[in-house]
């Protein structure tokens, strides 16, 4: 027997605890929500989705917004660590 | 500014599409500004506030959701955590604990909450929460239900 051809089929999903940011509220696959009203701003390619060691994900630009004020998680209040950035 | 107005239009949205069943009214108060809203609270079931619409004004700062809104009680309330004059409320979400997580919606769950649950060591109505702290429950209840009867109706 010959294998002539091979269709290979991979489903994929987002692998984080909410697909919403909890600071602005928009999807965290989206532009923050100030980025979205401001769509040819510079900004574009810096908005991205950020995690921390808890795993709870916001916009970088949301998160950074926030920690300035309180170095906490918005979701579970507990000590702020950056763990990873980007999709 | 345009973050807090942003953010604020698709809360307007989320409410006017989905209100938990506690909360009678969550609006700006008008078309002009929506950073004043007005809610009504129903009174927690079973507590000696049932029967009792609540109405709070909630200022929110143009830094919201950074920071927290202001939520005063318009209706006089007999609460321990509340001030009866002023309508100011001592609830830590409000103050050090916010977080941006929390809604306008889901702050005045918080509040509703609160009315159930009185924390008579924070007061800011001295006179309830000594009725609690002496451990004069039947006291604090009838007290309460007096002034949700006179002053707790439903708004126009």
């Amino acid at each position: 027997m010959e294998i002539k051809r091979w269709n290979a089929v991979a489903l994929w999903a987002w692998d984080m605890e909410s697909d919403i940011c909890a600071i602005c509220r928009n999807n965290n696959m989206e532009l923050c929500i100030e980025c979205q009203a401001d769509q040819d701003s510079k900004m574009d390619d810096s908005c991205t989705v950020t995690w921390g060691i808890c795993n709870h994900a916001f916009h970088y630009h949301c998160i950074y917004r926030w920690l300035k004020n309180r170095n906490t998680c918005p979701l579970d209040n507990r000590e702020w660590e950056y763990q990873k950035y980007g999709h | 500014m345009a973050t807090a107005i942003r953010r604020l239009l698709r809360e307007l949205q989320d409410s006017q599409r989905d209100l938990a069943k506690e909360i009678a009214l969550l609006a700006p108060v008008d078309d002009e500004d929506i950073l004043r809203w007005r809610a009504v609270l129903r009174g927690p079931r079973e507590s000696p506030y049932e029967g009792g619409y609540f109405e709070l004004r909630i200022d929110v700062p143009e830094e919201y959701p950074i920071r927290p809104p202001t939520l005063t009680f318009v209706t006089p309330v007999c609460h321990p955590n509340v001030h009866f004059e002023t309508g100011e409320i001592c609830l830590d979400i409000l103050k050090t604990q916010w977080s941006p997580a929390w809604t306008l919606s889901s702050t005045c769950l918080a509040i509703q909450v609160l009315l159930a649950n009185p924390e008579p060591s924070s007061p800011l109505n001295c006179d309830a929460a000594n009725l609690l702290r002496c451990g004069d429950v039947l006291g604090y209840r009838s007290l309460v239900a007096l002034y949700t009867r006179m002053y707790a109706h439903c708004p126009a």
